[in-house]
C-alpha cells in the first residue's frame, strides 16, 4: 500500500465525519448526545464568529446579539404567527445580517480596542432593548422574562422533537455546511482580501482592495448564520429570555473559544470548543456545588497561559504533532 | 430634583476616580484593561474584610487596601501582562494584551465566588452612612467624603505625574516608547509601577464605595462597562477627561432615573456612548490620533 501524505489526511477527514454521524446509534445516553450538542452548538457558533474575529482581525465581543436576533425572530413568527422555525431561521438570519451591516459600518472604522468597545455596547445594547420591551404592538416580545415555546410533540415543521438526536444531526449538517463554506471562502479573493486587510489594511487599500467592503460582507455573513444558531438554540431548549441568548458572557466566550483554540484557522473553534466546553460542562457538573465558578477560573486561566505560551492557540501545536504523525503513516506505508 | 443633581455629582465623581485608573493605565501602556473592574472588586472585598474584622472604618483600611492593590497590580503587570506585551511589540492591532486582561478578570471575579460565596454582602458604618444637608439638599455623609478624596487623589496624581522623577518617566514612555528607553528609561518597570497605581486608585476607589455599595464577586462587571463608556467619553488617556466623563455619567444615571426606569437609562447611555465612539472617538479630552 502506498499513500501519500494528503491522502491520509482525508482519510482521516472521512473516518471522521463518518464517526461523527454514528456516534448516536452507539451512544445512548441522552445526557451525554446533550453534551455533544453543546459542543458542537458552540464549533458553529465560533467558526461563525471567525469570519469577522479571525479573517478580518479585529475583536469582536458583542456576537451574542445576532444569536438574540435570530433566536427571537423565528421565536416570535412560530409562537405568534404559526410560521415554521425553518422559514423564521432564514427571516432570522437576513435581519441578523442587516443589522451586522448597519452596526458595521460606522465600527470597522475603528480600531483594536474601541471596535471591541463598541461590540461590546452594541451587544449589551441589544440585550437590553430585548429586556426592556415587554410588547411592540400586538407582539409580545416577554420583556425580561421571555418567551416560552409551546411544546408540540414530534414534528419536523415546528422543528420540535422528544429525542435529543435529530438536534445532534441539525447541528451535525450546520456545522459541516459552514465548515465547507469557511474553507471555500478562505481559498478565494474574498478570503485573502480579509486576510490582508486584516494585518495591514493601508497596505492592502494600496494595493487596490476595498478593504471595508470585505469587511462588511464577512460581517453580514458572520451574523447571518450566528442569527441561525440562534433559532437552533430556541427550537432546542424551548424557551428563551434575554440573558440567555443574549449576554456578555456569551459573546465573551464565542471569543475565548476562538482564541484558545487559534483565530483566524479552520480548526481553532473546532479545537477550542472540544477543549473548553467539556472542560465546563464536567468541572460544573461535579465541583459546580462545592466550587461555584471553578470552570469559569479554570476558563480564565487557560486563556493567560495560551496567550502567554502560545499565542496562535493551541491549533499550532496539535497542527505540528498531526502533522509528524501523518508524515509517520506515509513513510511506514511506502516500505 | 436637586438633590438628584447633587447625587449624581457626587456618584459622578466616583465613577470618575474608578475610570482615573483606567485611562491612566490606558495613557501609558495604550491597552485597555478589562480586569479594572475585578480589580475595584478586590479592594471593595479587601475593604469590607479590614472592617468587619476590625471593627473601624473602611478610610482607616486604606493603609492595607493602597499598597496591597498596588502590589498585586504591579506583580499582575511584570508576571502575566509584560511577557505578552513584548511578544506583540510589533503588531499593529495589539489584541492579545486585552484578550490577557480578560482572562484575569474572569480569575479574580471566581476565585471571589469560590472563596466568597456569591451572597450580595452589606456593612453598615452608621457613623458615615448618615445623612448631612447641603444648602438644603440631602447627601450621605460617605458619599460626599467619596467626593473629596476622589479630588485628592486625582490631584495627586496629576502632581505625580507632572513634578515628580517617576511620574516624568511615565508620561515620557507614554509619548514615546523607543525615545524613553533610549534615555535609560527601563519601559517595562514603568509599566509596572503605573499597572500598580492604575489599580491602587481602583483600591482606593472600592474603599469609597464600601458604605454605600453591594460587595459581591461581579460586581466590577457593571462598572466595567460604566468605566469604558466615561473614559471614551472623556477621551481615552486624559485624566481631566476621566472625572468630566464620570460626572456626565452620574448626572445622566440619576437625573435620568427620575424620568425613565434604570434599565432605559443604562440603554441611552450605550446609545451616547456609541454615538460618540462614531462620531469623535477621541472623545471630549482626548488627543487626535489613530482610532
Amino acid at each position: 500500500m502506498n499513500f501519500s501524505e494528503k491522502q491520509i489526511k482525508s482519510i482521516f477527514l472521512i473516518f471522521l465525519i463518518a464517526l461523527s454521524f454514528l456516534i448516536p446509534a452507539f451512544v445512548k445516553n441522552q445526557s451525554y448526545i446533550q453534551i455533544l450538542i453543546v459542543v458542537m452548538f458552540f464549533m458553529y457558533i465560533t467558526t461563525a464568529w471567525n469570519f469577522v474575529g479571525g479573517f478580518a482581525g479585529v475583536l469582536p465581543l458583542g456576537n451574542a446579539a445576532f444569536i438574540a436576533i435570530g433566536a427571537y425572530t423565528s421565536t416570535i413568527l412560530f409562537t405568534q404567527y404559526g410560521i415554521s422555525p425553518w422559514i423564521g431561521m432564514f427571516i432570522g438570519g437576513i435581519i441578523s445580517a442587516i443589522v451586522g451591516i448597519i452596526i458595521g459600518l460606522p465600527t470597522f472604522k475603528l480600531r483594536g480596542a474601541y471596535f471591541a468597545l463598541a461590540t461590546i455596547a452594541f451587544g449589551e445594547g441589544i440585550r437590553i432593548l430585548f429586556q426592556n420591551i415587554d410588547k411592540v404592538g400586538s407582539i409580545n416580545v416577554g420583556g425580561a422574562r421571555g418567551i416560552l415555546i409551546n411544546y408540540t410533540g414530534n414534528s419536523f415543521v415546528n422543528f420540535q422533537w422528544v429525542s435529543r438526536v435529530p438536534y445532534y444531526y441539525i447541528i451535525l449538517i450546520m456545522l459541516i455546511i459552514l465548515l465547507v463554506i469557511t474553507v471555500y471562502l478562505m481559498n478565494s479573493k474574498m478570503g485573502y482580501y480579509l486576510t490582508a486587510g486584516g494585518e495591514d489594511p493601508e497596505a492592502a487599500a494600496s494595493l487596490g482592495i476595498d478593504v471595508a467592503k470585505y469587511k462588511l460582507i464577512a460581517m453580514a455573513l458572520s451574523a447571518f448564520f450566528t442569527a441561525i444558531a440562534g433559532t437552533f438554540y430556541a427550537q432546542w431548549i424551548l424557551y428563551i429570555f434575554p440573558k440567555s441568548v443574549g449576554s456578555l458572557d456569551l459573546s465573551f466566550e464565542i471569543a475565548f473559544i476562538a482564541i484558545i483554540g487559534g483565530r483566524g484557522t479552520i480548526i481553532g473553534p473546532i479545537l477550542g470548543a472540544l477543549l473548553l466546553k467539556p472542560l465546563g460542562e464536567l468541572t460544573r457538573t461535579y465541583l459546580g456545588g462545592t466550587l461555584p465558578g471553578l470552570h469559569l477560573f479554570i476558563l480564565g486561566l487557560v486563556l493567560v497561559l495560551v496567550m502567554i505560551y502560545q499565542p496562535r492557540g493551541i491549533q499550532e501545536f496539535l497542527t505540528k504533532l498531526f502533522n509528524r504523525f501523518v508524515k509517520k503513516i506515509a513513510k511506514t506505508s511506502q516500505s | 430634583m436637586g438633590s438628584a443633581i447633587l447625587n449624581g455629582i457626587l456618584m459622578g465623581s466616583i465613577y470618575g476616580l474608578t475610570a482615573v485608573g483606567l485611562t491612566l493605565i490606558f495613557g501609558v501602556l495604550k491597552v485597555i484593561n478589562f480586569a479594572q473592574g475585578a480589580f475595584l472588586m478586590s479592594g471593595l472585598f479587601t475593604t469590607y474584610w479590614f472592617v468587619k474584622l476590625t471593627g473601624t472604618n473602611p478610610y482607616l483600611a486604606l493603609i492595607i487596601v493602597i499598597p496591597f492593590t498596588y502590589i498585586l497590580g504591579y506583580y499582575t503587570q511584570k508576571v502575566l501582562i509584560n511577557p505578552v506585551f513584548e511578544s506583540e511589540k510589533d503588531v499593529r492591532e495589539p489584541i492579545g494584551v486585552i484578550i490577557v486582561t480578560t482572562g484575569i478578570w474572569y480569575m479574580l471575579d471566581n476565585l471571589a465566588l469560590m472563596l466568597f460565596g456569591a451572597e450580595y454582602r452589606t456593612i453598615n458604618i452608621p457613623s458615615v452612612s448618615k445623612a448631612i444637608s447641603i444648602f438644603g439638599l440631602y447627601a450621605p455623609l460617605s458619599k460626599i467624603i467619596g467626593f473629596f478624596i476622589s479630588l485628592i487623589v486625582s490631584g495627586a496624581l496629576f502632581w505625580f505625574l507632572q513634578y515628580s522623577k517617576m511620574g516624568k518617566a511615565i508620561r515620557a514612555t507614554s509619548q514615546d516608547r523607543e525615545a524613553a528607553s533610549l534615555m535609560g528609561i527601563n519601559q517595562y518597570k514603568i509599566y509596572n509601577v503605573t499597572f500598580g497605581i492604575g489599580i491602587a486608585i481602583c483600591g482606593i476607589a472600592g474603599a469609597v464605595l464600601l458604605p454605600f455599595y453591594y460587595v459581591y464577586p461581579t460586581v466590577g462587571t457593571h462598572l466595567d462597562i460604566m468605566d469604558f463608556v466615561i473614559v471614551v467619553l472623556g477621551g481615552l488617556g486624559s485624566i481631566p477627561g476621566a472625572l468630566v466623563g464620570g460626572l456626565i455619567i452620574g448626572l445622566i444615571e440619576s437625573v435620568g432615573s427620575q424620568f425613565i426606569s434604570y434599565s432605559w437609562t443604562l440603554e441611552a447611555i450605550y446609545l451616547i456612548f456609541l454615538i460618540i465612539l462614531f462620531v469623535k472617538p477621541s472623545g471630549l479630552f482626548g488627543v487626535k490620533g489613530e482610532f
